[in-house]
């Protein structure tokens, strides 16, 4: 049996490194540092490519599609599947592999699914830490595929050098296209599904729509399950990723650090929720005996200094 | 789970041939609920794809279910290979069409729990909590 400890040890030990900055603190820290470290001695410089669009777009099956293009053309890649976990029960079902082939001999291919847990935004606070231990082990091409919930979600093009977004066929019109939020900063948008009706007429809506503003994205039209148009996406995200020099590694520290912040208000919040503080605080604010700011600094320690 | 700092890992899978996976979803999405992280990698998966999924994603728990009769064969070979690969520390769980008779062997051969039809998903939760691996 080909699966022996020597063969899965590498991957083995990323996984675990994972595993372990999944729990914030002092350790964790230490241990992207140490990576971080190895990557600057290495001389690494991985392309980070954010997947984002709706549920059903097919992110999965086109990050799988690149990936095997890319693997063909001899880089090792990984593929960092992030869903949503339960606010009701913190638990998750994580599907994304259903969609991606298994190579379990291959030590050039590394598949993660990662659950957002505490973050309750689409990108997991542990996503670019993730990216930095991948880039670590030696992955040169890392796709991070996200559920984008829509116009506001933005996390994911802080952290990618490359961020792909991905419609399906009946995605939205011309108007939807000229709307702010994540198609102002997609350097792509993807198509995908071009062997179904209606792609065409989607990618046609899109383009009149993007073409009205300044900086518009590139257009790919792509079918990730028939393999159309795979290998000119893939060549369009390596011509916008080229430029991105050493850049890359600053971005995803830059990333972890404010996922880091997040973290840290967002249990500050579950916190004052779980206990009860939050609403008690809000209904002494209501009957006006506690103030908003007074009620900031007790909540969260926040101080707010009066406008200069 | 509050002695835990994170959710359990739990990989769902189906290996070899069967083609049913009904009860599998079913638990996966149970399984949710009760506060776990549950993969779930899809049918006809060979081993070595489970392993180096189970691998892959630092899971505490793998579960097969299995309705095909394959279970006297697959299994004890699915715990071998962990072992192998220096997942000894995850519990390797079984559902589905497994006859009384065969369980002594199973669990001889390191299956720690095995669960036929009528088993609840809160049962299954209970026992993966009380099992699996602490970190």
């Amino acid at each position: 049996m080909p699966a022996d400890a020597k063969h899965l040890a590498a991957r083995r030990e990323l996984a675990q490194g994972i595993s372990a900055v999944e729990r914030p603190g002092p350790a964790a820290n230490q241990r992207i540092q140490e990576a971080l470290a190895a990557s600057a001695a290495d001389a690494r410089n991985a392309l980070v490519v954010g997947l984002t669009g709706s549920p059903g777009a097919g992110k999965s099956s086109l990050a799988a599609a690149l990936a095997d293009v890319a693997r063909a053309g001899g880089r090792r890649v990984a593929i960092l599947a992030i869903d949503p976990s339960s606010h009701e029960s913190g638990g998750a079902l994580l599907g994304d592999r259903v969609r991606i082939d298994e190579h379990p001999d291959d030590d050039g291919r590394f598949t993660r699914s990662i659950a957002t847990r505490g973050s309750g935004r689409s990108l997991a606070h542990v996503a670019a830490a993730a990216t930095i231990l991948v880039e670590a082990a030696g992955f040169d091409l890392i796709f991070v595929e996200t559920v984008g919930a829509g116009q506001a979600e933005i996390g994911i093009a802080r952290l990618a050098d490359v961020l792909l977004v991905v419609e399906g066929p009946e995605g939205g019109d011309e108007v939807q296209a000229m709307k702010a939020g994540i198609l102002e900063v997609a350097d792509i948008v993807a198509v995908n599904k071009s062997d179904r009706p209606g792609a065409q007429a989607a990618f046609d809506r899109l383009r009149s729509g993007l073409a009205l503003g300044a900086g518009a994205p590139e257009l790919a039209l792509v079918s990730a399950t028939a393999g159309a148009g795979i290998s000119e996406l893939l060549a369009t995200i390596d011509d916008l990723g080229a430029g991105r020099g050493v850049r890359g590694r600053a971005r995803r520290v830059e990333a972890h650090l404010v996922a880091a912040a997040e973290s840290h208000v967002d249990a500050q919040v579950r916190e004052a929720r779980a206990s009860g503080a939050l609403t008690t605080r809000a209904e002494q604010i209501v009957a006006g005996t506690q103030s908003l700011t007074g009620s900031l600094t007790a909540l969260f320690g926040i101080s707010e200094t009066p406008d200069a | 789970m509050a002695e835990r700092s994170t959710p359990i890992r739990v990989l769902i899978a189906k290996p070899g041939l069967d083609g049913h996976d009904r009860g599998a979803k079913v638990l996966a999405r149970g399984l949710r609920d009760e506060g776990f992280e549950v993969i779930y990698t899809g049918l006809r998966r060979t081993l070595d794809a489970i392993v180096a999924a189970a691998i892959e994603e630092d899971v505490d728990v793998v579960g097969c279910s299995i309705l095909s009769g394959a279970h006297a064969t697959l299994l004890p070979k699915l715990v071998a290979s962990l072992r192998a690969s220096g997942a000894s520390d995850v519990l390797v769980v079984a559902g589905g069409i497994i006859p009384e008779a065969d369980r002594p062997e199973l669990e001889q051969a390191g299956i720690s729990g095995i669960f036929g039809p009528g088993t609840t998903i809160a049962e299954v939760a209970t026992f993966l909590r009380a099992n699996a691996r602490r970190r």
